[in-house]
């Protein structure tokens, strides 16, 4: 059995009269330790997937099961990692990563032994006290991955997390994630619109067609792991990159006529 | 490689590290106490020209008295204990009254800011209430409760519950939505979002307004202090009017502003102690 089954999902927004089709009948499923990239073209409704996972919004049509059952609500086993972070600015490092684990009632020192375990993790050790307004990026985005982690999750989603960061510290934050999640064994959906990023870290990259999106093509990356900066100039990894550009130009050129067309 | 690659870059990614802002530059530390030097200067010189205008004849000492006149006053006062019962008298009306406005406001502005079903009841009646002025239930007041403390107290509270139900609800509506989704993701219910995310977010404004509300409730007990009390600074300011003693007014109006000027003190350091995350953005 599938983790995660998207069966014909679909979702459109309504506002002042106008309907947008953002994801139109979308079926992918995801198996147990998979890392999935799915890639497309802004706009194409990747968001809208992942915040439906996450029981933020729900489907027009179609349903999503996680570990067989349909997501109603909010659901914590889907833990959300945020591009713009979202920590609680009143809460140190500590207080941010242990949250999940107060919500859960643990005891107070149980809950401080874990999460400081998960901060050493993801290499803040030190940082315990510190408040998100005294870090930087990359140090916050650390502390979700850490929050969201400690909080055992079934799988983590990832929304364009590092697309925010310098190139220096999104390469460094790429590999402590594939370290951590296969240290962990967790399932990910990690949504980019970098190609090179969805090639470092994914076992699957699905790309979305343009608005509507649906799943255009499933490509299982069949490259050897663990992958480096140097294997971006190997054959097989420069057959996959053009591969997926040209689905993915393909997509983005459609959309640019579409706009063209409106505005004409 | 990829380890000292990560120190490096841990260490050169803090910015602002509490011990950076603590080691303030000596540039500007100096300007600091220059400036705190001109504003002694400042001082003296404004006292010192009011003084010589009384003293030469510019203008009537009983229009205006002279500083030196109003500290006499003071000193007199003090000694009988009269200028202490004052202070105390009004400082104690507005805390009580404010306090109780307070213990209201907040449960139920946070309420009416997540619930849009309490929201929908009670607001008609906080935008009738609101628009009045303080000042205009002092007749009410009286003819209700006569002049005794719970009338001090009631215009007070009067004065300073919608204003402050009005912040409530502003700084709970100002909670970044999706610091409440990530908290809902990692397992919070209502109450322990209400309790964990909302009343934290909200606190920062939640004290500004507080903050705001006070200086009105000051303007409340003073202002029904001069209608009908028999102590408290607007009614010595007030009493003092009608004997035609100038100095005494002028002196009450000094007590009213170093009173109001001690507790806006140590109300900032009550607020350092409750939002500590504050710290380094200020
Ligand atoms: N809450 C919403 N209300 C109305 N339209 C929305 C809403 N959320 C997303 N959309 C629209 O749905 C489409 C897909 O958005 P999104 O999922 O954010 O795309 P992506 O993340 O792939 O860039 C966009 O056209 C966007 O304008
Ligand atoms: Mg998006």
């Amino acid at each position: 059995m599938a983790l995660i089954e998207f069966e014909n999902v679909s979702k459109w927004f309504t506002e002042a009269g106008v309907t947008v089709h953002a994801v139109e009948n979308f079926n992918l499923s995801i198996n147990e330790g998979e890392f999935v990239c799915i890639v497309g073209a802004s706009g194409c409704g990747k968001s809208t997937l992942l915040n439906m996972v996450a029981g933020f919004i729900k489907p027009s049509s179609g349903r999503i099961l996680l570990e067989g059952e349909p997501i109603t609500k909010i659901d914590p086993r889907c833990g959300m990692i945020f591009q713009n972070y979202a920590l609680f600015p009143w809460k140190t490092v500590l207080g941010n990563v242990e949250f999940g684990l107060k919500m859960k009632k643990m005891p107070k020192k149980q809950r401080r032994e874990l999460a400081r375990e998960y901060i050493q993790m993801v290499g803040l050790t030190g940082f315990e006290n510190h408040y998100p307004s005294e870090l930087s990026g990359g140090m916050c985005q650390r502390v979700t991955i850490a929050r969201a982690l400690a909080n055992d999750p079934k799988i983590l989603l990832m929304d364009e997390p590092f697309a925010a960061l310098d190139a220096m510290t999104r390469q460094v934050m790429q590999e402590e994630l594939l370290r951590i999640v296969h240290d962990r064994n967790k399932t990910t959906l990690f949504i980019t619109h970098s190609i090179d990023e969805a090639l470092i870290l994914a076992d699957r990259i699905v790309i979305m067609s343009a608005r509507p999106g649906r799943v255009k093509q499933d490509l299982v990356i069949d490259l050897p792991r663990p992958r480096h900066v140097s294997d971006q100039l190997t054959q097989d990894y420069l057959d996959y990159k053009n591969t997926i550009w040209e689905s993915v130009q393909e997509e983005v050129m459609q959309n640019m006529l579409f706009a063209e067309r409106k505005l004409a | 490689m990829s380890v000292d690659l990560e120190t490096a870059k841990l260490t050169a990614e803090i910015p602002t590290t509490r011990a950076e802002i603590a080691a303030e530059p000596l540039e500007q530390k100096m300007r600091r106490q220059r400036n705190r030097v001109i504003s002694i200067i400042s001082v003296i010189v404004f006292v010192a020209v009011w003084e010589a205008v009384g003293r030469f004849g510019l203008v009537s000492p009983i229009f205006l008295p002279t500083p030196s006149m109003i500290y006499q006053e003071g000193v007199m006062l003090y000694e009988q204990g009269i200028i202490q019962a004052d202070i105390l008298a009004s400082t104690r009306r507005v805390l009580i009254g404010f306090g109780i406005s307070a213990l209201l406001a907040i449960p139920l502005g946070l309420l009416m800011g997540t619930s849009d079903v309490l929201k929908a009841i009670f607001d008609p009646i906080l935008s009738i209430i609101r628009p009045l002025p303080a000042l205009s239930w002092i007749p009410l007041s009286m003819l209700w409760l006569g002049i005794g403390e719970t009338q001090k107290y009631a215009i007070v509270f009067m004065g300073s519950f919608a204003p402050l139900l009005v912040y409530v609800i502003d700084a709970v509506r100002r909670v970044d939505p999706l610091i409440i989704k990530a908290a809902k993701n990692l397992g919070a219910g209502r109450l322990q979002v209400l309790k964990e995310v909302i009343l934290p977010g909200a606190l920062p404004h939640i004290l500004s307004g507080l903050k705001v509300v006070l200086a009105v409730a000051w303007t409340c007990i003073i202002s029904a202090e001069m209608v009908g009390a028999s102590q408290g600074l607007g009614f010595r300011i007030w009493n003092a009017k009608s004997w035609n003693n100038t100095p005494q007014v002028l002196l009450g109006m000094v007590g009213i502003s170093v009173t109001v000027l001690t507790i806006d003190v140590l109300f900032k350091t009550v607020e350092k102690r409750l939002i500590p995350w504050e710290r380094s953005r200020r």
